[in-house]
């Protein structure tokens, strides 16, 4: 079976200083995939490299079997690839609904009918739609960011630090709309520093260190001590 | 009665700087580069008006669409030329290369046409309009409603349309609209080619009343530099509302007192404004890049 995503030996980083150092990595589809490690470990680095923001120096990437590495960020877009930064990075002086429809690649029907599952998702956006980005919480920030990568109906959904500066409450509910996506067979690669949170809503763990994967396996037998090597060394 | 006429002199002048300062804020928008060539594009708008009309013998709203459609390829060929290749420099490589363009138009009008002021067709007549006691140009209604109607179009179009979405999600956050599969490369090309287009049109309409010589792209970028710092850098609604505050004054003001004392008033004005308002008129809009 041909794998969603393969990554085959990269490197990336920014100018001299290498974050992911020939990391090799394979997803199946509908496949969810917690990416855990320090800061600094690598894991923003691969999702940026995977979707074409970080050029590779070294190695190859395949999506859905088509080989994309050196192709454009929009062609890997449409390769299936869906992406949610850190930070969220919502276009702030666009409306909520602006900021959905405008990553969508469908004509007017399509849009719609993924903007109301975009809402059943995220029922908290659905009374804000006419407001400015700018305006929203951080969680509905964060919701937005979600629901803006679905309405390009990704196969793979890459995640970067979805809980960062959020309430643990809305951290929990960002997880486990993360939970309901990875359930509808849309594959997730979660970078995360909160491992617990990651952990939950993933079958699969891949350990980071140093650019490279230290450990990678099911996510409810991840040894202790693998986790703990992988964050605090040894 | 005389003040209605010079309201509608003044909004007619205002209309078509409010397209000049729109071209200029919609190409700052979408890629951070301050177009300096675009007071020059509207110098080569109006005397490709001047030149168009002899071959093309038709009344000027019949030309304004030829000449938007070869603006529009000139702007792509602007961005092409000025803007892409020096787009991962610092951002002052493309203040240069476009000041360079402006050069090189302003030199090339020169060999092709001289350097005597030329007038380009009015939009219908060159007549005028009696309604009661008022004597209004048709020019300068012709100027109102085409520049309104532009204006709302692009509002239209970046409000109500994918493409308009994608400019100004390109606008907003390049990387990000990259992200979203925003074909970023030619929301930009488009963006010049739309400003390039509204520079052609206010040289076609400011060609006709106020004639176009080869060396009139320097006032007229100061213009658009002007009205988009009153209004709040980088605001589209704070560009056309610029542009009206100035031909108030070049107008308004210059009619009761002098022009000189009416560009001192402005300028006045305008150090005021940054003082009270430091982010312009529609500052919050610009911040966000509304």
């Amino acid at each position: 079976m041909t794998a969603l995503l393969r990554v085959e030996d990269l490197t990336a980083g920014y100018g001299g200083a290498v974050a992911v150092d020939g990391l090799s990595l394979a997803l199946e589809a509908g496949e969810a995939v917690a990416l855990l490690g320090a800061n600094g470990a690598g894991k923003s680095t691969l999702l940026k490299a995977v979707l074409g923001l970080v050029p590779a120096s070294r190695g190859r990437i395949w999506i859905g079997g088509e080989e994309a590495t050196g192709l454009a960020v929009e062609r890997r877009v449409r390769l299936g690839l869906g992406y949610v930064p850190e930070g969220r990075r919502v276009f702030p002086g666009m409306s909520v609904r602006d900021n959905l429809e405008v990553a969508s690649p469908l004509g007017r029907a399509g849009r719609a009918a993924d903007l109301d599952a975009v809402f059943a998702l995220f029922p908290a956006l659905e009374g804000k739609a006419a407001e400015r980005a700018w305006r929203l919480s951080g969680g509905q920030q964060q919701m937005l960011a979600v629901g803006r990568a679905l309405m390009g109906r990704p196969r793979l959904l890459l995640l970067d630090e979805p809980s960062l500066g959020l309430s643990p409450k809305l951290a929990g509910e960002v997880f486990a709309a993360v939970k309901a996506i990875a359930g509808t067979g849309t594959a997730v690669l979660v970078a995360e520093q909160s491992a617990a949170r990651a952990l939950g809503a993933a079958r699969r763990a891949v350990l980071l260190r140093l650019g490279r994967v230290v450990h990678d396996g099911p996510a409810d037998r991840l040894p202790d001590d693998a986790l703990r090597d992988a964050f605090l060394g040894g | 009665m005389i003040i209605l006429q010079l309201l509608v002199n003044g909004v007619a002048l205002g209309a078509a700087y409010a397209l000049v300062a729109l071209g200029f804020v919609l190409v700052l928008n979408a890629t951070s580069a301050v177009n300096f060539a675009q007071g020059d594009l509207v110098m080569a708008g109006g005397l490709l008006a001047v030149a168009a009309a002899p071959l093309l013998p038709l009344p000027g709203v019949l030309l304004l669409p030829v000449v938007m459609a070869l603006m529009a390829g000139l702007g792509v060929l602007l961005a092409l030329a000025a803007y892409m290749p020096l787009r991962r420099r610092p951002p002052v490589s493309v203040f240069i290369s476009t000041i360079a363009v402006g050069i090189i138009l302003q030199n090339g009008a020169s060999v092709l046409f001289g350097p005597e002021p030329r007038a380009a067709p009015p939009l219908f007549s060159g007549g005028s309009l009696s309604l009661g006691g008022l004597v209004v140009a048709e020019q300068s209604l012709a100027i109102i409603a085409v520049a309104g109607l532009l204006i709302a179009a692009q509002g239209w179009l970046f409000a109500r349309t994918q493409l308009g979405r994608r400019l100004r999600a390109t606008a907003q956050d390049p990387e990000m609209a990259r992200a979203c599969g925003v074909p970023v490369t030619a929301m930009i090309l488009a963006t010049f080619a739309l400003g390039t287009a509204y520079a052609g049109v206010a040289g076609l309409l400011l060609a006709n009343q106020f004639f176009v010589a080869p060396t009139a792209g320097g006032d007229l970028i100061l213009k658009a530099y002007i009205a988009v710092t009153i209004g709040g850098w980088g605001s589209v609604p704070g560009a056309v509302a610029g542009a009206l505050v100035i031909a108030l004054f070049e107008v308004g003001v210059s009619s009761v007192l002098s022009y000189p004392v009416a560009l001192g008033a402005l300028y006045v004005t305008l150090l005021l404004i940054l003082v009270a308002r430091p982010q312009g008129l529609f500052g919050e809009a610009a911040r966000r890049r509304a």
